[in-house]
C-alpha cells in the first residue's frame, strides 16, 4: 500500500522534466486568449506568396465594371424613356466614331476638323465627344470631313447646367484652353470642384454630357458671377473622337 | 514681272500653305501657336515677282484658308496688302537677301496680319469682344509674330533662291 501511494503522487522531479510541454501549454493559452493574434500573423507571413495576387483584382475590377455597365445601360434606358413622356430631349442616337485628322487648338482658331462627314451621316450642329466629355459641335460638314468648333473658340456658346446647386450657365469660348462660365444671377453658390454638364434644358446639345469642372470663381464680376472652367476632354490628347447623331 | 506665275508648278507650292495649315506640326509651334504659314510663303513670292502678281496670290491665298476656318473674319484684306507691298520692296531698290531684313518684313506682315484679325473680331462683334483684346489675343498675336519673324530667314532665303532662279530662267 505504500509503494502505491508513492506512484501516485508525482515526483517533483518528474515534473521538472516536463517543463517543455508547460512552455508548450502556456504558449497554446497565450494564442487562445489573444485570438489568435501571433498565429495570425505568422500564417500571413508564410502564406504571403500565395495571396490573391492581380489576376484576381482584375476579374473582380472587370466584374464590377461590367456590373456598372449594365446599371448605366438600364438608366439610361429609364432616363429616356422619362425623358420621352415629359418631352424633353433625349441624349441622341447611335455614335459615330471618327479620327482626328487637323488639329488647331492653338492660334486664332479654336477647330478640330475630322474624317467623318456627310456620308457617315454627320450633320452641322451635331455634339462632339471625346473620352471626358463634350468637346465642340460641328460647325461646316464635306462628304468625308467635318469642321468642330471646339468650345474654347471665341464663337463657341453653350448652356451648361451645374448640378450640385442647379444653376443654368453660358459657357463662352475666349481663346484660351479655359472657357468662362457666365452664369445668369449674382450668386449662383458654385465653388472650384463643381462639375458642369450640358443643361438639361438645351435645345441645342443632348442633356447632361461632361462639359469640365470649374476651376476658379470670380465673384466679382460684372454683372453677374464667372467661373473660369477646366475642360474634361483634352482636346491636345485625343485622336478619336464620337459624333454622336440625332 | 509676273514671270513665276507662268509656272505652274511654282503657282501649285502654295498648295503647301494650307496643308501646313491643317498639318499643323507640333515641333513648329510656339506656346501652342502655329507660325503664320502663308507669310512665310508669300514673301519671298511677291519679293521676286512684283506687286501684282504678290497682291493676287495673297488674295488667292486668303481665300484658300478662309475656307478651312471658322466665322466671318477674313485674311484676304491682309494678305493682299501684304503681297501689293513686298511686291513693290522687290521692284524699288537692290534685292532684299539679307536674313535680318526677311525676318523684319515677316515680322512686320504677321503683325499687320493679326492685327487686321483682331480688328475685324472687334468690328464684327464676333463672340465676346473681350475675347479678343486682352491675354488671349495678345498672347497669340506675339507669339505667331515671333516665330514666323525667327523662321523667315531660314525658310524665305531658300525660297527667293529658288524664285530667283526660276524667273531668270536659268534652270526652270
Amino acid at each position: 500500500m505504500q509503494a502505491g501511494r508513492r506512484l501516485r503522487l508525482p515526483a517533483l522531479r518528474v515534473v521538472l522534466q516536463a517543463w517543455p510541454w508547460g512552455l508548450l501549454l502556456l504558449a497554446l493559452v497565450g494564442v487562445r486568449l489573444s485570438k489568435g493574434a501571433g498565429f495570425s500573423d505568422v500564417y500571413a507571413l508564410v502564406s504571403r506568396p500565395f495571396w490573391p495576387g492581380s489576376a484576381q483584382g482584375e476579374w473582380i475590377r472587370s466584374a464590377q465594371s461590367l456590373d456598372d455597365q449594365s446599371r448605366l445601360r438600364q438608366l439610361e434606358g429609364d432616363n429616356r424613356r422619362l425623358r420621352g413622356l415629359l418631352e424633353l430631349q433625349g441624349r441622341g442616337g447611335p455614335e459615330v466614331a471618327a479620327p482626328v485628322i487637323s488639329r488647331q487648338a492653338g492660334g486664332w482658331w479654336q477647330q478640330l476638323l475630322i474624317g467623318g462627314g456627310e456620308l457617315q451621316g454627320i450633320r452641322p450642329g451635331l455634339s462632339v465627344l471625346a473620352p471626358g466629355g463634350l468637346l465642340g459641335r460641328v460647325a461646316s460638314v464635306t462628304p468625308t470631313t467635318a469642321t468642330v468648333a471646339l468650345l474654347t473658340d471665341p464663337g463657341s456658346r453653350v448652356g451648361v447646367w451645374v448640378g450640385r446647386t442647379q444653376r443654368h450657365g453660358l459657357l463662352t469660348g475666349i481663346g484660351t484652353s479655359r472657357p468662362v462660365l457666365r452664369f445668369l444671377e449674382k450668386d449662383p453658390g458654385v465653388r472650384p470642384g463643381d462639375v458642369v454638364v450640358t443643361s438639361p434644358a438645351s435645345t441645342l446639345l443632348p442633356p447632361n454630357l461632361t462639359v469640365g469642372v470649374i476651376q476658379s470663381v470670380d465673384d466679382r464680376a460684372v454683372p453677374a458671377t464667372e467661373a473660369v472652367v477646366q475642360l474634361s476632354a483634352p482636346v491636345e490628347a485625343v485622336d478619336w473622337v464620337q459624333v454622336r447623331l440625332p | 514681272m509676273n514671270r513665276l506665275a507662268r509656272h505652274g508648278w511654282c503657282v501649285a507650292t502654295a498648295l503647301v500653305v494650307p496643308w501646313l495649315v491643317l498639318a499643323s506640326p507640333g515641333p513648329l509651334k510656339l506656346a501652342g501657336v502655329p507660325p503664320a504659314w502663308p507669310v512665310l510663303w508669300l514673301l519671298p513670292w511677291a519679293l521676286v515677282d512684283g506687286p501684282l502678281s504678290g497682291a493676287l496670290a495673297g488674295a488667292g491665298l486668303g481665300l484658300l484658308l478662309d475656307g478651312l476656318h471658322l466665322g466671318p473674319i477674313t485674311e484676304i484684306p491682309a494678305l493682299a496688302l501684304l503681297g501689293w507691298w513686298w511686291g513693290r520692296l522687290g521692284r524699288q531698290g537692290p534685292p532684299i537677301e539679307r536674313s535680318f531684313n526677311l525676318g523684319l518684313l515677316a515680322l512686320l506682315g504677321t503683325a499687320l496680319l493679326g492685327a487686321s484679325l483682331i480688328l475685324q473680331g472687334l468690328l464684327l462683334g464676333w463672340s465676346a469682344a473681350e475675347a479678343w483684346l486682352p491675354a488671349p489675343a495678345l498672347h497669340t498675336w506675339l507669339a505667331q509674330t515671333l516665330l514666323t519673324a525667327l523662321l523667315a530667314p531660314l525658310l524665305c532665303s531658300l525660297q527667293l533662291l529658288l524664285w530667283r532662279q526660276q524667273a531668270s530662267g536659268g534652270r526652270g
